[in-house]
């Protein structure tokens, strides 16, 4: 108990320092005006725009791809070295430091695939950083599913196929969704794999396309803390708790959507 | 599988209303220097105002970063606190590259200690013997000084990493060409990291470019070959007097031409130099700024 008690502790505390030192400059015209004044004054509305564009085109490419590989091993796959491998790789890559996928990000997608510094390959390098969170997620709520479901399921003639797709991934779901949820939190805090490959100090536009650089708020948090000059204290302890809020929210909405989920489950 | 059409629709929604906000304009990539890049952000916040068909992209990194960017061609202008090596330009050319050097403005390099260390002048000489390696001065005593609230009077040196363009140039002007940083400096990642923690230790040392400083930290003046103890400011950077000054450039990849070349000359321009000088470096001329 006293223990537990602990861990909620530094979250407290955290929290609290940060509403206590940059709550007072939240407001909406923070959250929805452009830094001004050499980013010393203003809002942060481009930062946390570009790092809406940046988490949801991260999605897009790693969850499919995450989800369809967890599939693959979990239902299809059989015990044999090659999906040993594959599980190796797995792990290896959730274990490699964020800046290594930074550079590896450079390499590939700025400068081989010719993306450019562009939110593409920034969420390029964010998805393959954080395909193994959504892969093992996947993989161990798709195991969570009771055996006899599926034996049920191909007695009445279904096809594999129609029984990941009716029983498997239906129970499977809020799972998957925690994957999903942790990615996102994940996503919107990292600054190494986008500082080189997509996110910029300072853009006087908001990004329109794929194509085109973006601002992030973790890295504008980077940029007005240790960077510019002359900043008002309140102004990076703001923007972080900004930054805490969005990952918090999603966290929240990501468990009551899950309890709804479960609330519903026959099992 | 909901969550999978969520997202997807979650995403779709999101790409949709974005991408409905869509405006020509013209984008000049800008990439390099730490010592410019608020300079350059404030350039390039204040030019949007002069051409709104214009955006001006500002990324960090240090100068090495802004002249790899250039030798691979994948930005328009490219910061630096230093000149580019004879190497890199090989490079650059060996890459299809041609850079032009633009000198933006000039930039005074201070040096930095606690608001209670008594030093009020140094020479760079003894700058060199404090920086440099095999160096003899290790404590603040060896200078003569004594420091309040320093144990051991030991100096604690503050540098920065060593793709800094002020890196490069304190080291070629303090400690000339062949000589290199002592072991043990603390490297820091930006010249305001550096500011800061000359601002908390007494027994530090440090050095940035001088539109860092604050209200907090004590700037002594430095001579050079016993002339005159010159303290540093935009305008003793101007005129040449104080002796570790470098000029700031930007380069572009061949003449410049069409928005850039509006965007340089701007840069050049009166009211492009008093942005420079108000944010504490050099103008490149004498101008008259309200």
């Amino acid at each position: 108990m006293l223990m537990t008690a602990l861990l909620i502790l530094p979250v407290l505390l955290i929290l609290a320092t940060l509403i206590h030192k940059g709550g007072s400059i939240i407001s909406a015209e923070f959250l929805f005006s452009e830094p001004t004044n050499g980013m010393t004054a203003g809002g942060i509305f481009p930062a946390l725009y570009g790092t809406i564009w940046l988490v949801a085109v991260a999605l897009m490419i790693s969850v499919p791809l995450g989800v369809a590989a967890a599939l693959y091993l979990s239902e299809y796959a059989g015990d044999n070295w090659f999906t040993r491998i594959i599980n190796l790789a797995i792990i290896n890559l959730a274990g490699v430091p964020s800046i290594v996928h930074a550079l590896f990000g450079v390499g590939a997608f700025v400068l081989f695939f010719g993306f450019g510094t562009s939110i593409l390959a920034a969420s390029l390098t964010l998805a393959i950083m954080t395909l193994p969170l959504i892969i093992v997620a996947t993989k161990e709520s798709l195991q969570a599913v009771p055996h006899a479901f599926r034996e049920a399921c191909w007695n009445m003639g279904a096809t594999r196929w129609q029984t990941i797709r009716k029983v498997v991934l239906p129970n499977a779901v809020s799972g998957i969704l925690t994957g999903v949820i942790l990615e996102v939190s994940r996503t919107t805090g990292e600054t190494a794999p986008i500082m080189f490959t997509g996110a910029a100090f300072f853009l006087p536009f908001l990004p329109e396309s794929v194509f085109d650089q973006t601002m992030a708020l973790s890295l504008h948090l980077y940029v007005v803390a240790t960077q510019v000059p002359n900043v008002p204290d309140e102004l990076p302890y703001g923007v972080a708790l900004v930054l805490i809020a969005i990952v918090l929210l999603m966290n929240s909405l990501s468990i009551a959507f899950r309890m709804w989920l479960r609330g519903r489950k026959k099992w | 599988m909901r969550s999978k059409q969520l997202s997807y629709v979650l995403a779709g929604a999101i790409v949709a209303a974005f991408g409905s906000v869509a405006e020509a304009r013209t984008l000049i990539q800008n990439k390099g220097s730490d010592t410019l890049v608020n300079v350059a952000q404030a350039w390039a916040e204040e030019y949007r105002k002069v051409d709104p068909e214009v955006a001006v992209a500002v990324t960090g990194g240090g100068s090495g970063t802004g002249i790899a960017a250039m030798i691979n061609g994948t930005v328009d202008i490219a910061n630096a606190s230093r000149k580019m090596k004879d190497k890199e330009m090989k490079l650059a050319k060996d890459n299809g590259q041609n850079p032009i050097e633009h000198i933006v403005g000039y930039d005074a390099i201070a040096v930095f200690v606690h608001m209670d260390n008594p030093m009020d002048e140094v020479d760079i000489k003894a700058l060199a013997e404090i920086y440099g390696e095999g160096g003899e001065t290790q404590n603040w005593a060896d200078l003569g000084i004594e420091v309040p609230g320093c144990k051991n009077q030991e100096m604690v040196l503050v540098s920065r990493q060593n793709n800094s363009g002020t890196y490069a140039y304190f080291r070629k002007a303090v400690l000339g060409k062949a000589r290199d940083y002592k072991l043990g400096t603390r490297d820091m990642h930006g010249s305001k990291d550096v500011v800061d923690l000359v601002e908390k230790t007494p027994c530090a040392i440090g050095y940035s470019g001088l539109a860092y400083a604050t209200d907090h930290i004590k700037m002594p003046c430095v001579s050079k070959d016993g002339g005159a103890c010159v303290t540093p400011s935009v305008a003793t950077a101007s005129d040449g007097s104080y002796p570790v000054a470098r000029p700031l450039m930007m380069y572009t990849n061949g003449e410049p031409e069409g928005e850039v070349k509006a965007y340089l000359d701007w840069i050049l321009s009166d009211v492009g130099q008093c942005i420079i000088s108000d944010k504490g470096y050099a103008p490149v001329r004498d101008v008259s700024c309200n």
